[in-house]
C-alpha cells in the first residue's frame, strides 16, 4: 500500500517536471543566452559642455562638432541704449574626435580675444551593473593665448579631471577638480597657480530636454581685483544634430582660465552682472559607418 | 504495479531529455529597420540577435538587445536608446508565435508565422510573412515586416515629425543549429 502511494507520487512528479521542462518558456531561454558583455552608460550629458566647462562626454571618431557660445549683456540702465543687448561676446569653436576617446578642439572669442584649444581623453566608462565602474572620468588639458597690453604674448595652461556619474536615467552629476596656471599675472599679488572645483549637474525634464546647472569654486582667488565664482542655470534642447543651450550667467569669458579665475560679476538680476547664454552646436559626420 | 509504471516513467523521462533535438538556434541573427522620410533615410542593425526555433511545437521566439543597434550616425543611437526606445528601461524587443502549418521536412517554405512583437514594453499582435529553407541540419529563416512607431507608444516630438517615418520597414535572417552544437 505504502509503495503504491510512492509511485503514485512519483508519476504526479514527473509529470510536472516533463510539463515544466516542455512548457518551458522560449524567450526565457534565449534570456540565458544573452553573452555577458559589458553595458557602458551612455549620454551621462548630451552636450560635450554642461554649459561652461567641459562634460565628460566626447564625440564618436570622426565627428566634427562646430559651435558659437555667445553671451550678451546689458549696462547699468542709464547707458543701456539698445534694443536686445548692449554688448556680446562670442566664441567660435571646431572640435573633431580623433577616436571614441579622444577630442581635440580649438576656438576663439571676440570680445576678450583669447584663442584657446584643449585635448580631451575618457580615461574611464561608467557602466552598468558594475560597483567597480561607478563613475566615468575625462581628463582635459586646455591652453589658451592672449597679447597684453604691451603685445606680449600670454599663456595659460588649465588641467582638470572631469568625475561624472549618471545617478539614473534623469539625473547626472559632475565634479571637476581644476588646476589652473598662468605665465603672467594681473599684478604680482596674484597667484600664478590657482585651484579650483567645479560642480556640475543635469536633470531630464523631458526626452529631448534637460535642466542644467553649474558651479566653480575657486579655492585661492586672485588678490589685486574681487572676482566671484562663475555661477550657470540653464536648459539644453537637443534636436537631431542640433544642440541649443539657454542659460543665465554671471561669466562672460568662454577660455577656462579667464570665467573659473577672472569673473568680476556676482551672480544677480541686475544689469551688468546678468549674462544671458545662447550656445548652438551643431555635429558633422564625416566618417559613417556602413 | 511497478511493472505497468516503469515503461512510463522511462518514457517521460525520455521526452524530457530530448526535448533540445526539436530546437533549434541562432546567436547572431541579423534584424536591421529602416526609416524611410523626407528628411532623412534611418538605418540600423543588430547583428548579434538571439532566436530559437522549435520544430515539434512549431514555434519560434526572438529576443534582441535594443543597445545592439548599429547606426550610421552616433547621435542617433543615443537619441534611439535615450528618446525613443528608452532601452534603460525596456533594454529588450522580444517576439514569440506560431509558424502556422509548418513542414519541418520541406527544402523551402513560404509560410505565416502569427505572434506577438514587444518593444518598448508594449504587445502587439502581428502576422509575418516569412521565408524558411532548410539546409542539411539547418534551417535559415527571412523575411520583413512593417511596423507603426506610434503602436509602439513612442514619441517623436513634432519638429522632427519629418525625419522619421511612421511606418518601420523592419528585415531579418536567422541561421539556426541544432542546440549541441
Amino acid at each position: 500500500m505504502k509503495n503504491k502511494k510512492t509511485h503514485q507520487l512519483l508519476i504526479v512528479l514527473f509529470l510536472i517536471v516533463n510539463c515544466s521542462i516542455n512548457a518551458q518558456d522560449l524567450l526565457e531561454k534565449l534570456n540565458q543566452e544573452f553573452p555577458d558583455t559589458p553595458v557602458y552608460e551612455i549620454a551621462t550629458f548630451k552636450t560635450t559642455r554642461i554649459g561652461l566647462g567641459h562634460s565628460i562626454e566626447t564625440r564618436k571618431k570622426g565627428a566634427l562638432q562646430i559651435s558659437l557660445y555667445n553671451r550678451y549683456w546689458n549696462f547699468p540702465t542709464p547707458r543701456s541704449e539698445r534694443f536686445l543687448a548692449d554688448k556680446v561676446s562670442s566664441r567660435y569653436g571646431l572640435e573633431y574626435a580623433f577616436s571614441d576617446n579622444f577630442t581635440a578642439g580649438l576656438g576663439y572669442t571676440n570680445f576678450d580675444e583669447i584663442s584657446d584649444g584643449f585635448l580631451k581623453y575618457r580615461l574611464l566608462k561608467q557602466q552598468k551593473n558594475n560597483k567597480k565602474r561607478y563613475v566615468s572620468i575625462t581628463l582635459v588639458q586646455g591652453f589658451s593665448h592672449r597679447t597684453n597690453l604691451a603685445n606680449k604674448d600670454q599663456f595659460a595652461f588649465t588641467s582638470q579631471a572631469l568625475i561624472a556619474r549618471k545617478i539614473n536615467r534623469d539625473f547626472s552629476l559632475q565634479i571637476s577638480p581644476t588646476f589652473i596656471h598662468k605665465q603672467a599675472t594681473l599684478a604680482d599679488i596674484d597667484p600664478k597657480s590657482q585651484f579650483a572645483i567645479g560642480f556640475g549637474g543635469r536633470h531630464k525634464i523631458g526626452g529631448h530636454t534637460a535642466i542644467v546647472s553649474e558651479y566653480y569654486y575657486v579655492a585661492n582667488p586672485l588678490k589685486s581685483i574681487d572676482t566671484y565664482n562663475a555661477f550657470m542655470v540653464g536648459l539644453n534642447w537637443e534636436v537631431g544634430d542640433l544642440m541649443v543651450q539657454l542659460q543665465v550667467t554671471n561669466a562672460r569669458n568662454f577660455a577656462e582660465d579667464t570665467f573659473i579665475t577672472q569673473t568680476a560679476h556676482n551672480f544677480n538680476f541686475k544689469d551688468p552682472n546678468l549674462h544671458f547664454g545662447f550656445n548652438v552646436t551643431f555635429l558633422l559626420h564625416t566618417n559613417k559607418k556602413k | 504495479m511497478n511493472k505497468i509504471l516503469t515503461p512510463f516513467l522511462v518514457f517521460f523521462l525520455l521526452t524530457s531529455f530530448t526535448e533540445d533535438k526539436n530546437q533549434f538556434i541562432a546567436r547572431q541573427g541579423q534584424v536591421s529597420f529602416f526609416s524611410y522620410a523626407s528628411m532623412e533615410n534611418i538605418e540600423a542593425k543588430n547583428n548579434q540577435v538571439l532566436s530559437i526555433l522549435d520544430l515539434k511545437n512549431k514555434k519560434i521566439a526572438i529576443s534582441m538587445l535594443m543597445r545592439a543597434f548599429v547606426f550610421k550616425k552616433d547621435l542617433m543611437y543615443e537619441h534611439f536608446n535615450e528618446s525613443y526606445v528608452e532601452s534603460d528601461i525596456y533594454p529588450k524587443a522580444t517576439f514569440e508565435g506560431d509558424i502556422i502549418n509548418f513542414d519541418a521536412s520541406l527544402k523551402e517554405q513560404t509560410k505565416m508565422i502569427k505572434g506577438k512583437l514587444t518593444i518598448h514594453g508594449i504587445t502587439k499582435e502581428i502576422e509575418i510573412k516569412t521565408t524558411i529553407e532548410k539546409k542539411e541540419n539547418k534551417y535559415v529563416l527571412f523575411g520583413e515586416a512593417n511596423v507603426f512607431v506610434k503602436d509602439f507608444d513612442i514619441k517623436i516630438p513634432p519638429i522632427l515629425a519629418s525625419n522619421i517615418a511612421q511606418m518601420i520597414t523592419i528585415k531579418f535572417r536567422f541561421q539556426y543549429q541544432s542546440y549541441e552544437e
